[in-house]
């Protein structure tokens, strides 16, 4: 398994160059992470939109613009739409949110027909690399699914363990979160997180184990789960948690990343092919992780 | 003005001993906590519980309890009522929960204040003393309401107004936490939170202001595309005093995130419209406990010195 964004890092590198479409992309826009990214082999982009903005780009990199592979496409919607038929066509590897807003652009790349939509939901998975542990975690969903039924839980379940796999924990631990870590059908995520535990029991999701409802305190720390009567394998040492809700989902991911200074990278799964989202709430120091997380990514969706 | 929980402590030293009703203290860490608590000097405290189990535990941890007033019951229910209503009565300053369920106390303050003619919202406040921020924040409601509805949503946010006036803070920012982002459209949170900043705006809630950022992001990187982690300075954000939570989910997961991050302490209590109830979390051990005591002492002073008036 993952030990930290370092080791995600050279296994990426260790994949061979991955072709990258970038779109859309209008002038001025900022290509850090790209940069970083291409520097270190791992990629190879091809950009959709606007020519100019390449200019500098090559510029930096002491190319000529006409060496750089990019197709001109000025309207943002028809750059997109192209990327994602390269995508579908096998030209391109992993598609690279350019400048259009999440919102519009996932409308888009979530379309079953037209997009890249494969699963029953997309999410967004927020991996960490928490100092103090000795390895990644996951937190899910943090960006897509509102107030996810059980059916959507269901999937985004199946998504987070998908890119554990990837991430290589064999027999990944899941704490399924709640406020509580009683079933109490006055609160709905309770018996959600049981429904997936009791699920996980009889393997319907493979070689994982997931516990829940846990409360945070009984997720991380097996001393606070112990006191409350909690024995299980996933207390303290969970690999992945399962969010009741997005409000829950974003606002802890936002948390861990500016209270508590945690490094983090997204990934969307339940697509076909890798998408690098770029969401606002990811450090720019961590943007190169994004790309590194799809190129790892390739080929295992 | 209260900024930290040392402030805290030192007015607890100083001001104490308050009168504090432990509703049955039937477990090691909650008795190592009240026994500190009296040596200190911050509290008389006043146990309720099964006699048994309240001897047997105080005899392990060396707590001498033969000169405390003690109130022998076995009924969870009944120790409940009894320690708020002494609460409400005035025979004690603050009341504390120990091995009993929370609900069953908030069934009990429940009770009293519609007793009393309030009918108020119970919620609980859980505060935050983050190393680095000159000043007190909380998460709210952590303990009570699943799922407010604006209208609870706006009586959480008075009760922790009014706790935050206590403190010495006489116009708390307050922040309207929501999961609205780029995608899926406004979540009602965020309807809430623009709600609640012109209910603020008209003196509703008390005094205090509703900031516009709904989220950390918000805060810290206001209307940029991006932000480096290393730039990242709480000192220099302007970070609320209080955090109004989504749910109760929500709350309980961001409020405990302490667990899993440095330089961060947490103090819960419930505002009760007579004095603070301390809620421990079943989880908490004899030190944060202690401070949770230390943090009721704190409020029942400013309480009887008129702070909030």
């Amino acid at each position: 398994m993952m030990t930290n964004f370092e080791q995600i890092r050279s296994e990426a590198k260790a994949k061979g160059k991955k072709k990258m479409v970038v779109a859309p992309v209008p002038a001025g826009m900022d290509f850090t992470a790209l940069s970083e990214a291409v520097s270190e082999g791992m990629v190879a982009p091809i950009f959709i939109g606007s020519s100019d903005a390449m200019s500098p780009w090559a510029k930096a990199r002491g190319k000529k613009a006409s060496d750089i592979e990019c197709v001109e496409e000025p309207d943002a919607l028809k750059a997109l739409a192209l990327a994602i038929e390269k995508l579908r066509k096998g030209e391109a590897d992993i598609l690279m949110r350019g400048d259009m807003a999440p919102g519009p652009f996932l409308g888009i790349v979530l379309d079953r027909e037209k997009g890249l939509l494969k699963e029953r939901v997309a999410s967004v998975v927020s991996v960490f690399d928490p100092p103090s542990v000795n390895r990644v975690t996951m937190v899910t969903d943090t960006y897509i699914n509102s107030f996810p039924s059980i059916v959507e839980k269901v999937a985004i379940t199946e998504n987070v363990i998908r890119l554990a796999g990837v991430l290589g924990f064999a027999t990944p631990k899941i704490a399924a979160l709640s406020a509580i870590e009683q079933v109490n059908p006055a609160i709905p995520s309770t018996m959600d997180a049981a429904i997936l535990s009791k699920m996980a029991e009889r393997r319907q999701f493979g070689d994982v184990v997931l516990e829940g409802p846990l409360d945070i305190d009984c997720a991380v720390s097996r001393r606070a789960a112990t006191r409350k009567g909690v024995h299980s394998a996933v207390t303290g040492h969970g690999d992945i948690y399962l969010m009741p809700n997005v409000e829950a989902g974003l606002l802890m991911a936002e948390l861990t990343v500016f209270i508590g200074q945690t490094p983090m990278a997204c990934a969307l799964m339940g697509v076909s092919r890798p998408v690098v989202l770029n969401l606002p709430f990811v450090p720019a120091e961590n943007r190169v992780t994004e790309i590194e997380l799809a190129v790892l990514l390739c080929g295992r969706l | 003005m209260i900024r930290s929980f040392a402030d805290m402590d030192r007015l607890a030293s100083q001001k104490g001993p308050k009168r504090l009703v432990v509703l049955a203290p039937e477990d090691e860490e909650f008795m190592l906590a009240v026994r500190e608590s009296a040596a200190k000097g911050y509290t008389r405290p006043v146990l309720i519980g099964d006699r048994e189990k309240m001897e047997r535990l105080a005899d392990q941890v060396r707590y001498d309890i033969t000169g405390a007033e003690k109130i022998y019951e076995k009924n969870r229910q009944a120790i409940a009522d009894l320690g708020i209503k002494m609460l409400f009565s005035g025979e004690v300053d603050i009341a504390g929960k120990g091995q009993i369920p929370t609900a069953y106390i908030y069934r009990a303050i429940i009770r009293e204040e519609s007793k009393a003619g309030k009918g108020k919202v119970v919620s609980v406040v859980s505060l935050w003393d983050i190393e680095g921020l000159d000043h007190l924040t909380c998460f709210t409601d952590t303990g009570v309401n699943i799922t407010p509805d604006y209208r609870t949503k706006a009586e959480i946010v008075r009760n922790a107004v009014f706790l935050f006036h206590l403190l010495g803070y006489p116009k708390p920012k307050v922040c309207v936490l929501s999961g609205k982002r780029e995608v899926n459209g406004d979540i009602p949170s965020y309807q809430d939170c623009l709600a609640l900043k012109k209910a603020a705006a008209s003196g509703e809630l008390g005094s205090c202001e509703v900031m516009e950022a709904a989220s950390f992001l918000d805060i810290f990187s206001p209307g940029r595309k991006d932000f480096r982690r290393g730039d990242i300075d709480i000192g220099k954000a302007d970070f609320p005093h209080i955090m109004l939570v989504p749910n109760l989910a929500t709350g309980n997961i961001l409020v405990k995130l302490d667990f899993a991050m440095k330089n961060i302490r947490r103090r819960s209590l419930v505002m009760s419209s007579r004095g603070p109830v301390i809620i421990p979390s079943r989880s908490d051990f004899r030190d944060s406990i202690l401070g949770e005591i230390a943090a009721g002492v704190t409020v029942a002073e400013q309480i009887k010195g008129g702070a909030a008036s």
